[in-house]
């Protein structure tokens, strides 16, 4: 069937609102989509609002199969697939895209601000930020109004189309934040689908050369905060231990697969007191939860401690995660192990850096002991022209070697994995951990801020009975680095001479309250699960929150809302309010308890009633008088007073 | 884009059957329940009817899918914008329903027809509320006339334009007020049903036989001519008398009009009797005076009608053919009340 696909132009007072609430809703889409998906959206809307100008009729049907078609193939051939939020969402800008195109009749646009609808939504799957929720209002105002102006009359101001909406908006908001709080959250999704997570995530690799570590302490990215229930550790004593890595080729360290290891917790004694935190971890898509030093207790589910004393989660960690740890500094850590387990801390390819070898072996005879040994090397670094660095020299085959002879130049990584092989080199266990070290106190969360710039590396050596023991090269080069931090020594003027430079001062506060508003949403408004709002329905008086008790009172107050709001609306609409003069006027009438004609006047009603009542002729006639004037009469105040006095003595 | 294969036709066809019968039985139940309305009707919220349109139901249904993703991803951000769309659902409910609660409906009135054309009926709704009124459209057997936003205060006359197929009284026995304001999720409407009507003349035929030219019409003519009528006194001037006649001089005497009255005008005019009708059936007679009164009227003559049982002296103006043509288009007619609908 032939359908006419001429424009007559009536699209132009709704059709531009359309496409511009769908822009809007693409925009948070835009870095995440293929660069011509944005170009086929732009040229679609355009090559359209013009059509509708030029009265031009729509491509044909024919042409319109054909773009789809290539848009189909382009996204299959981008992404390989079509589900996902990636794809998807550039599915549904595609179909936008086409459906402007298409689109002739008002209705159409149904269709469009639907798709509207769902991309702000898989945005939202996507990254919710602080400024999201204002983001996603707007957009919805946006759609809303061009709603109204799809259905409504073609020749509203565009402002008060969006007065309208704005209006109906405000009216939802209690509803939605009622709804919101109330509505009963579970932890456990029914099915699982990947989000998309193909925006690279800054952070820890389980690998680590050279240089790893040092590409890292530029960015600012926030890695977790930590909330003290007691006292903040002391700079020194805040080692976030990640993930420890026992293999080395000669050049890098590498960690072992996370796995889970039955009776791990037993191999740790704990002694003095226990640090009690809570971390919001972000996202990082790997499986290591970093913990102070060695957790003790935690709370964060499919989560158990591995071999190597550190904390290892069987689903990689997709979103943002709030757990509580309890963490001792004062511990020992495995002190007896196999001999088998111990070759593997001893590891050092054969003939790779010869020279640290050597220069290890003969530390080690001059020192006498094994405790005296690591104080040499630590002196060593110390007393002898050794830097810390943030852009060290590049290292050549023997890195270790080209380190410790040559460049004398470089970062935690140099200095950990230097003081390791020469461990290994005598036979004494150590293995290089990777974690955060220190962080920055926000005084205005109260909370600690460890962010990818405080990524460190240091070394644990091992001796029989004693166990695991952390020795942190670094603080032997830079002990600033350790006692105050990253940030603090940054503007500390410390900083500047490892490369590091900072910002101005008052950018560096409104940073940090930035991020204690970020801290302060990422708690309340993303991170309001099952546990928060059982407390917060604990504390409003709710005794044991059930699903069932939630869904009731979430009935309940939404339709008292929903009354509340009828009862504007009545209101709003209400017919204008009788005169003070009608009021008493009836009540005169109600007393006679004769009915008024249509259209009788008070004066033919008086005449009628006349004698006919119980009451006196001559109260009727001042009645009647009395109404009369303040109806009708201009301005006289007193002539209500009057009616009042006559209407009360008409008896 | 997509066509329906054939042998699903059916279904919507089926489902229209149901919603016709659906119709059908709730109008009928409005009826009994709200009665014979007033031509001056306020709309309470009691006769305020609402329901989600197919938009509304798809609406809802991309929020319940928007709920399962927020549960399912426990993503609060995306169960804020559920819940908004929740409440936003709730608000166009109420809204809707509210837009046409208070609403003054007056019968405004109805121009009389010729069967075949339209009758007009005018139907005035105003909005004395605060508050503007959006999108209120009439509507008669589900199509919908005319749609008009009210500003507050504004009172507008609405046509709703009934067919007439044959002459006599046109009843308007329901039509409807809708609104789909704000958002089209919901359409709620009010049924009035007023005791109001119009009238449909007979169709005038086309080609009609001359009308019987009696030699009084033509003696009238000629008399008129000469200056030689029996003068035979003065009456009230009424809307319709020719100016010729007005008495022009007592006029400026007394401030009153008065038209002077001749011995035997009423034999100087023509008669339309509907016995001399050359036609069998009544139905035809009645199509031919109607054309000859309408033919008549247009020239300005004088004519009188007469029907069995009802007699009109010869006159002219828009009082007089309007008594006529109603007499016409009520000929033979049972004065039915207005209760046979269904």
């Amino acid at each position: 069937m032939a359908k006419a696909r001429g424009t007559d132009g009536s699209l132009l007072h709704s059709l531009p609102w359309t496409m511009a609430s769908l822009a809007i809703a693409l925009l948070p889409h835009v870095p995440y989509l293929p660069f011509w998906v944005t170009i086929a959206f732009i040229g679609c809307s355009v090559w359209r609002y013009s059509i509708e100008t030029r009265r031009a009729p729509v491509p044909s049907t024919w042409f319109r199969a054909f773009l789809a078609m290539l848009c189909f193939l382009g996204i299959l051939a981008t992404y390989d697939t079509i589900s996902g939020v990636g794809p998807g969402s550039a599915l549904l800008a595609t179909m936008a895209a086409l459906k402007i195109l298409e689109t002739r009749r008002l209705r159409d646009q149904f269709v469009l601000l639907f798709i509207a609808i769902f991309l702000v939504m898989s945005s939202l799957l996507r990254e919710q930020y602080l400024w999201s929720l204002p983001y996603l209002v707007a957009t919805l105002l946006f759609i809303m109004t061009a709603w109204l102006r799809m259905s409504g009359n073609p020749r509203q101001p565009v402002r008060t189309s969006f007065r309208t909406s704005g209006r109906m908006l405000a009216y939802a908001a209690p509803i939605a934040i009622a709804m919101w709080i109330l509505f009963p959250r579970i932890s456990t999704p029914f099915w699982s689908v990947p989000i998309d997570t193909s925006s690279g995530v800054t952070g820890l690799s389980d690998r680590m050369s050279p240089g790893d570590i040092s590409s890292l302490s530029l960015s600012n990215a926030v890695a977790f905060r930590a909330r003290f229930d007691g006292p903040v550790p002391a700079g020194r004593d805040l080692y976030w231990r990640a993930l420890v890595l026992p293999r080395f080729n000669g050049r890098s360290w590498a960690a072992w697969e996370p796995t889970f290891r039955a009776g791990a917790e037993e191999q740790v004694a704990v002694r003095g007191d226990a640090y009690r935190y809570q971390v919001t971890l972000e996202p990082t898509n790997q499986q290591w939860v970093p913990a102070l030093e060695v957790p003790y207790e935690w709370d964060l589910d499919h989560t158990s401690m591995g071999r190597m004393q550190t904390l290892n989660r069987v689903y990689p960690i997709d979103q943002r995660m709030r757990y509580t740890v309890e963490s001792f500094i004062d511990y020992r850590a495995e002190p007896y192990m196999a001999n088998g387990m111990r070759r593997w801390f001893l590891g050092v390819p054969e003939g790779s850096n010869p020279r640290t070898a050597e220069l290890a072996q003969a530390m080690h005879d001059e020192a006498g002991s094994d405790q005296e040994f690591i104080r040499a090397v630590l002196r060593k670094f110390h007393e002898e022209e050794f830097f810390y660095t943030l852009e060290p020299p590049q290292l050549g085959s023997d890195p270790v070697d080209g380190f410790l002879f040559d460049t004398r130049r470089g970062f935690c990584e140099h200095y950990a994995s230097a003081f390791s092989v020469m461990m290994r080199s005598v036979g004494i266990p150590s293995r290089i951990v990777i974690g955060y070290q220190g962080g920055e106190y926000n005084p205005r969360g109260e909370y600690l801020i460890v962010r990818q710039a405080d990524a460190h590396a240091w070394t644990e050596v091992w001796f029989e009975g004693i166990g695991w023991q952390r020795v942190d090269p670094t603080a032997a080069v830079a002990p600033e680095r350790i006692e105050m931090g990253i940030a603090e020594s940054m503007f500390d003027g410390i900083g500047e001479a490892w490369g590091l430079s900072a910002p101005a001062e008052w950018l560096h506060q409104a940073t940090l309250a930035w991020d204690a508003l970020n801290a302060r949403w990422n708690e309340w408004v993303l991170g309001y699960g099952p546990t928060t709002q059982e407390a917060l329905m604990n504390s409003l008086g709710m005794e044991e929150p059930s699903w069932r008790k939630l869904m009731l009172t979430l009935v309940a107050v939404v339709a008292g809302l929903t009354l509340l709001l009828s009862g504007i609306l009545m209101l709003r609409f209400r017919p204008p309010p009788k005169d003070r003069a009608t009021v008493l006027y009836r009540r005169f009438v109600k007393r006679t308890g004769v009915e008024p004609r249509r259209g009788e006047t008070p004066d033919a009603f008086a005449a009628r009633i006349a004698g006919g009542t119980g009451i006196a002729e001559a109260a009727i006639a001042k009645v009647t008088s009395a109404y009369l004037r303040a109806r009708y009469a201009e301005s006289d105040p007193a002539s209500l007073d009057e009616l009042e006095t006559a209407v009360r003595a008409a008896r | 884009m997509f066509s329906i294969p054939w042998r699903y036709r059916r279904l919507p066809r089926l489902l229209q059957t149901f919603q016709g019968f659906a119709t059908r039985r709730a109008r009928r139940w409005a009826r009994k329940r709200q009665g014979t309305d007033s031509t001056t009707t306020r709309l309470t919220a009691r006769r305020v009817y609402i329901l989600p349109t197919s938009v509304g139901l798809v609406f809802a249904l991309t929020t319940f899918a928007m709920l399962l993703g927020s549960m399912n991803y426990n993503n609060n951000l995306s169960f804020v914008l559920t819940f908004f769309l929740v409440g936003l659902g709730f608000v166009s409910m109420h809204t809707c329903q509210r837009n046409l609660v208070g609403l003054q409906v007056n019968f405004a009135g109805v121009e009389p027809v010729f069967a075949g054309q339209a009758a007009q009926f005018e139907i005035a709704i105003s909005n004395d509320s605060k508050s503007p009124r959006s999108r209120i459209g009439l509507y008669l057997d589900g199509i919908t006339t005319e749609i008009h936003d009210l500003e507050p205060g504004e009172s507008r006359v609405f046509v709703v334009p009934v067919p007439t197929d044959c002459r006599g009284r046109v009843p308007l026995y329901r039509f409807g007020i809708r609104t789909l304001f704000p958002f089209e999720f919901f359409r709620s409407w009010a049924w009035i049903h007023m005791d109001i009507h119009g009238i449909a003349y007979p169709a005038p035929v086309d080609i009609a036989p001359r009308p019987p030219a009696s030699q009084m019409a033509l003696g009238h003519r000629q008399h008129d001519e000469r200056g030689e009528e029996d003068f035979a006194g003065l009456r009230r001037f009424v809307i319709g008398d020719s100016p010729r006649n007005v008495a022009w001089k007592a006029y400026a005497r007394s401030d009153q009009l008065l038209s002077k009255r001749f011995a035997g005008a009423d034999t100087s005019s023509q008669w339309f009797d509907f016995d001399d009708v050359e036609a069998a059936d009544v139905e035809d007679r009645l199509s031919i005076l109607t054309r000859w009164v309408v033919d008549a009227d247009r020239a300005s003559e004088d004519y009188g009608l007469r029907l069995p049982g009802v007699e009109f002296p010869p006159a002219h103006g828009e009082a007089h053919r309007r008594r006529c043509l109603e007499a016409l288009a009520l000929f033979g007619l049972i004065e039915e009340a207005a209760a046979n609908d269904g």
